[in-house]
């Protein structure tokens, strides 16, 4: 059976997904680099190989995003990460018309049609407002661990106004806040509803579908997609590996691009797509090698350094 | 930090009263389908002496924005505004009301995919009545031609707009400076011209002749509103101030748009009859004037209080500002109640932000000598350039010649996110730092 | 391509990315007058008409410094640049200025150079911008008359009627030359380069007419023609005021798209319309202001009869182009007010687009590398789905 490759080469991390023929995945990985460097990407893409037991002779086709795209060797081609996220969460979230993926560094809102073609989309890249970077400084100057943001957010309820656009002027906000003697928890939640205020801005430009699915490494926060759900006012669904989409869209479109661009418009698509069709409420793994973490959602490996 | 638990700020109580004024002029115009009555949209100059006279309910645009900054109801009108497409970036003013403009036209055909929720574009949608015509008369900033006529495409190009173009004061000639020189004189001419091409536009929107009599009574009201609110201005040259720029920002509404009527005149008479009292009995608008400052800059509507009790939280008494004392009927010696449309189109062209910079330095300069400032704080308007463009050459001229001290702040007219609080708070404390420095120096004691 | 095509492309893109030094070299071999005009409606034939080169002033490649605290941070990369010159001194060499545009941060930034050189002759007529009222063309026709004045007054000369027809059909020449060439991108002439036909206009803008007319006679005669490939063709729109860095017009035809039209001011906007020849300059000279916006309607006049939006519908129509890409100057007012209503155009009618912010300093070539090829990829994946 053939095999494609799908590389997702962010700024700081870099997953690689294997699909088989149906599209199913057989193997993916996370890891984290530095910086983007050769080194670390080729240690992805190993990895990936080896957990699925292949050899690099059976992968017929490559396909890079992200940021670092430009350097994966051997890629035939690539695809932006715009292009590769809708085409992954269409994939793994079917019936999906908007996907928001708020980055470390960038957001985007993306409408997507039923075959995960783009329709629109809309990026903040140019500042920090409304990115991860505000959860960063968040996490800094209330000194909390990023992973204990998600919990302290949660617990907050009085909404305090962190308005600033701005991430450095926000980060003298919050410390004029805990001056003030205000809890961590209702600092954290107003930080959390300040970004999705800013997010709903970005959704704005494309408008308001449904159904809504949030992804990128900042999905993994869940105060930030009951934020972000408050914000839109309809429910937001978050993939069980949110940081894969992109390079699962990218391991689809290599096999797309492989058999010939052969989309078909009926039906029979769901055939080319992963089987069985995931389903975001029960998502069933259907990934080899997944160990079930503490709540019984698969875990992707995250390989350090 | 605003988290003083006293309250150093003394406003003019009058503005209690005003407040409802205001209130009821909107509840009006809310209400005018009801009525049957015709809708003017328009934004800028104070042309609604016309339409009052014209009988015709009339809609400024910005204030309407100003309103929903100041009550912080702004989200869902900028949000359904940058969801149509607006950047960030443009007037907020206009973004706002544009925001709105589409909320009213979409009323009723929402489709579900709009971020702005159901409940609340119906809300807003239903407040402001569309208009059955526009009338653009916009001094100085290009955005504010524009933006009517952008309004005018929001509701499908269906209802007709009435252009009165204003020319720039600029001031070519050597002869030319406030109030005088040649083209002061043709410009006035010209929009004479343009108002009486204004009038016959309304004539045939309305289906009457024009009613010159109202309009001359409309202004002979203005004109004494003016007078008693300039009065009571001057008397703000007295140490400490009876009252301070933010009551003369919460009057705007009642000298820009409001009726043309006794209650007016009546409003302003109390102002100064107000401003009178506390001067006699010695009442201060801040509990320990130490500082006099003169604001320049559109004013931040989302943070009105807030900046009020702030300025009184650092014993700084803000005087005036450009915005109201170089706007708004400003000059009422040039209304001639008998013959009024020359007094309306000179004081159309000198809208504050339609001079250029040698003007404004000169109008800045004289008031902060009037009232003796200490320093300047400039509102570096996030959206607004064209009140920012000659603020940094002011902001050097006032220290160059008159050894006045200034600050700029970052903020914004009516969209929120932009304020810097962290910014005024340093930079107004290191103002104030260096002013009791300069008297230390020049053997002033600080009061 | 021909030695004759190169020498004469060189010179014009020598030219365009120095304007200064050849206007100052100009000055020192004719000892004439070099009139600064600001964008984007000043009648430059009046100041040829007299004898002086009218150079309409270019935004420069230099960081902005010292003029950055002369006009605050949110405004145009093309206005922040100016006050920045004006405050450097670059302007220097201008002998006086011109102004015809009411925008209200170029007369920030104008008012900012009066402030510096205090001495310089500068004149604003303020053109109608309301373009649709009955008194427009008259009011229009004197503002012109004006400019004429004040230009006699600068150069110490008299303008003929005779001396304003000549130059007329002088500029006229130059735009119908460039109309050729554009009109041959349209209709698939692959030769240039979106930053080469940027070039073409740029150096027109600040060169003398005649000069600039005979390297473009030399460009034409050696074009040739190539033959358009299979990249997918995209519409350029907007930026008014200054030209687009060519770095990011190459980034953007780099990721696999060629521009084959567009409505940039220095593009297809400068060189639309021409003066007639046929009546009193003066009024042709008013008329052309007004046909110009009729003719592709400008969001910095008021004109409620045009959309522009008709207008791009209908050059993409023309030309094929399969997306538009707006380049908007961050902060542009005009631009911002308006795009809302491209954009539900260029929607209803299924046209893909994309919209790219430009600053003064630096290109952000990953970020816009990123938009272009999603972009791309939606038009080649619709074209796909859809064949």
């Amino acid at each position: 059976m053939t095999h494609y490759l799908g590389v997702d080469l962010g700024s700081t991390t870099a997953k690689t997904v294997i699909v088989n023929d149906t599209g199913r995945i057989v193997a993916a990985e996370v890891v984290q680099m530095g910086a983007v460097s050769r080194a670390s990407l080729a240690r992805a893409m190993t990895s990936a190989l080896e957990a699925a037991g292949l050899d690099e002779s059976e992968i017929a086709e490559t396909i890079a995003t992200g940021y670092g795209r430009r350097l994966v060797p051997g890629a035939g081609r690539t695809f932006t990460e715009i292009t590769c996220h809708a085409r992954g969460v269409a994939a793994m979230c079917p019936g999906t018309r908007l996907v928001i993926d708020i980055g470390g560094q960038d957001s985007k809102a993306i409408l997507v049609d039923e075959l995960g073609i783009v329709e629109d989309f809309a990026m903040n890249d140019r500042c920090a407002s409304g990115t991860g970077r505000f959860f960063e400084v968040l996490a800094r100057a209330i000194e909390c661990d990023i992973g204990e943001l998600a919990d302290l957010a949660l617990s907050g309820n009085r909404d305090l106004e962190v308005s600033s656009m701005c991430a450095t002027f926000a980060e003298t906000e919050i410390i004029s806040l805990l001056a003030r003697g205000e809890r961590r928890e209702d600092i954290a939640a107003s930080v959390h509803r300040a970004v999705a205020a800013r997010t709903l801005g970005l959704v704005a430009q494309v408008g308001r579908h449904t159904p809504v699915v949030m992804t990128g490494g900042v999905a993994r926060n869940a105060a930030s997609v009951h934020f972000v759900a408050q914000a839109l006012d309809v429910p937001v669904s978050v993939p069980d590996t949110p940081q894969i989409t992109g390079a699962f869209g990218a391991a689809l479109l290599a096999r797309e691009s492989f058999r010939g661009h052969q989309i078909e418009a009926d039906g029979q698509a769901g055939t080319h797509r992963a089987a069985p069709p995931p389903d975001c409420a029960t998502c069933d793994p259907a990934h080899a090698g997944m160990d079930p973490g503490p709540d019984g959602r698969p875990l992707i490996p995250v390989r350090p350094r | 930090m605003d988290t003083a638990v006293t309250d150093r700020s003394n406003r003019l109580s009058v503005t209690k009263l005003g407040g409802k004024m205001v209130a009821d002029y909107w509840a009006n115009v809310f209400t005018a389908r009801e009525r049957g009555e015709k809708v003017v949209w328009y934004n800028g100059s104070a042309v609604n002496p016309f339409f009052q006279a014209a009988g015709l309910v009339w809609c400024h645009g910005e204030a309407f924005s100003a309103r929903l900054a100041a009550q912080h109801l702004e989200q869902p009108a900028q949000l359904a505004a940058q969801e149509y497409g607006y950047v960030g970036e443009l007037c907020s003013y206009a973004r706002t009301h544009l925001g709105c403009a589409v909320l009213t036209q979409n009323a009723g055909h929402a489709n579900g995919t709009g971020i702005v929720g159901l409940p609340e574009q119906a809300e807003l949608a239903s407040r402001l009545p569309a208009p059955d015509f526009f009338v653009n008369a916009y001094a100085g900033c290009s955005t504010g031609q524009q933006w009517d006529d952008i309004s005018f495409r929001v509701f499908g190009k269906e209802v007709p707009i009435f252009n009165v173009s204003l020319p720039f004061l600029w001031g070519n000639k050597p002869d030319a400076g406030y109030l005088i020189g040649e083209e002061w004189e043709q410009a006035s001419r010209y929009v004479v011209g343009q108002l009486h091409e204004l009038v016959r536009f309304i004539e045939t929107m309305t289906g009457r002749p024009f009613d010159w009599d109202a309009l001359r009574q409309n202004m002979a009201y203005i004109k004494q509103a003016s007078q008693l609110r300039r009065e009571a201005m001057a008397l703000c040259a007295h140490a400490p101030t009876p009252a301070t720029f933010w009551d003369w920002i919460t009057s705007i509404a009642h000298i820009n748009f409001l009726p043309a009527s006794q209650e007016l005149v009546d409003y302003f008479a109390a102002v100064k009859a107000e401003v009178e009292q506390r001067l006699a009995e010695g009442v201060p608008a801040v509990r320990d004037e130490r500082y006099r400052v003169y604001f320049d800059g559109f004013m931040n509507w989302n943070k009105l209080g807030f900046l009020a009790r702030k300025f009184a939280a650092h014993d700084v008494a803000v005087i005036a500002g450009r915005y109201t004392h170089q706007a708004f009927w400003q000059e009422p010696h040039l209304i001639d109640p008998e013959n009024p449309i020359t007094g309306m189109a000179q004081h159309y062209l000198l809208c504050p932000t339609n001079h250029g910079a040698k003007t404004i330095k000169h109008l800045v300069l004289r008031d902060c000598e009037q009232y003796g400032v200490d320093g300047i704080v400039f509102h570096s308007t996030r959206t607004c350039r064209a009140f920012t463009n000659p603020q940094h050459l002011i902001a050097k001229a006032a220290q160059r010649e008159l050894g006045i001290a200034s600050m700029f702040f970052e903020g914004d007219v009516a969209d929120a996110s932009f304020y810097k609080d962290e910014i005024l708070e340093s930079r107004l404390a290191a103002m104030l730092e260096g002013i009791d420095v300069r008297r230390a120096r020049g053997g002033v004691v600080p009061v | 391509m021909s030695d004759r095509l190169t020498t004469a492309l060189a010179r014009l893109t020598e030219v365009a990315g120095d304007p200064d030094s050849y206007a100052q070299s100009w000055k020192q071999r004719t000892g004439g007058k070099v009139v600064g005009a600001f964008p984007m409606n000043f009648p430059a034939e009046v100041a040829h008409a007299a004898g002086a080169l009218p150079v309409i002033i270019q935004e420069n490649r230099e960081p902005d410094t010292s003029g950055r605290n002369l006009l605050a941070e949110f405004y145009c990369g093309y206005t922040r640049n100016i006050a920045d010159q004006a405050a450097k001194g670059r302007l220097d060499h201008y002998d006086g200025f011109f102004l015809a545009d009411h925008c209200i941060q170029l007369l920030g930034a104008v008012d900012v150079l009066r402030f510096e050189s205090p001495g310089k002759p500068l004149y604003f007529g303020q053109l109608e911008t309301s373009l649709g009222d009955a008194w427009t063309p008259d009011a229009v026709k004197k503002k012109m008359q004006s400019f004429i004045d004040e230009m006699e007054a600068f150069t110490g000369g008299l303008i003929t009627s005779e001396a304003l027809r000549r130059s007329i059909a002088l500029f006229n020449e130059n735009r119908r030359l460039l109309r050729t060439l554009f009109e041959a991108r349209r209709t698939g002439n692959a030769r240039f380069s979106s930053a080469e036909m940027q070039v073409l206009v740029k150096s027109s803008m600040v060169m003398h007419k005649a000069e600039h007319t005979a390297a473009l006679r030399e460009i034409l005669d050696a074009v040739g023609e190539v033959e358009r490939d299979s990249r997918i063709r995209l519409h350029l729109s907007g930026h008014f005021c200054h030209a687009p860095k060519p770095e990011l017009l190459a980034a953007i035809e780099e990721c696999g798209a060629i521009v084959v039209d567009d409505d940039l001011y220095t593009g297809a906007r400068y060189i639309s319309t021409d003066v007639a020849a046929d009546i009193d300059p003066v009024t042709a000279i008013a008329d052309w202001y007004l046909k110009r916006d009729a003719n592709f309607p400008c969001p910095t006049r008021v004109k409620h009869a045009t959309d522009w939006e008709d207008r791009l519908i209908r050059s993409v129509d023309t030309s094929g182009a399969q997306g538009v890409i707006v380049l908007m100057v961050k902060f542009c007012e005009p631009h911002m007010l308006y795009y809302p209503q491209l954009r539900k155009q260029l929607t209803e009618r299924g046209i893909p687009h994309l919209l790219i912010e430009t600053e003064h300093e630096g290109v952000p070539v990953e970020s816009v590398r990123t938009r272009v090829e999603a972009l791309l990829e939606r038009i080649r994946h619709t074209q796909l789905v859809s064949s």
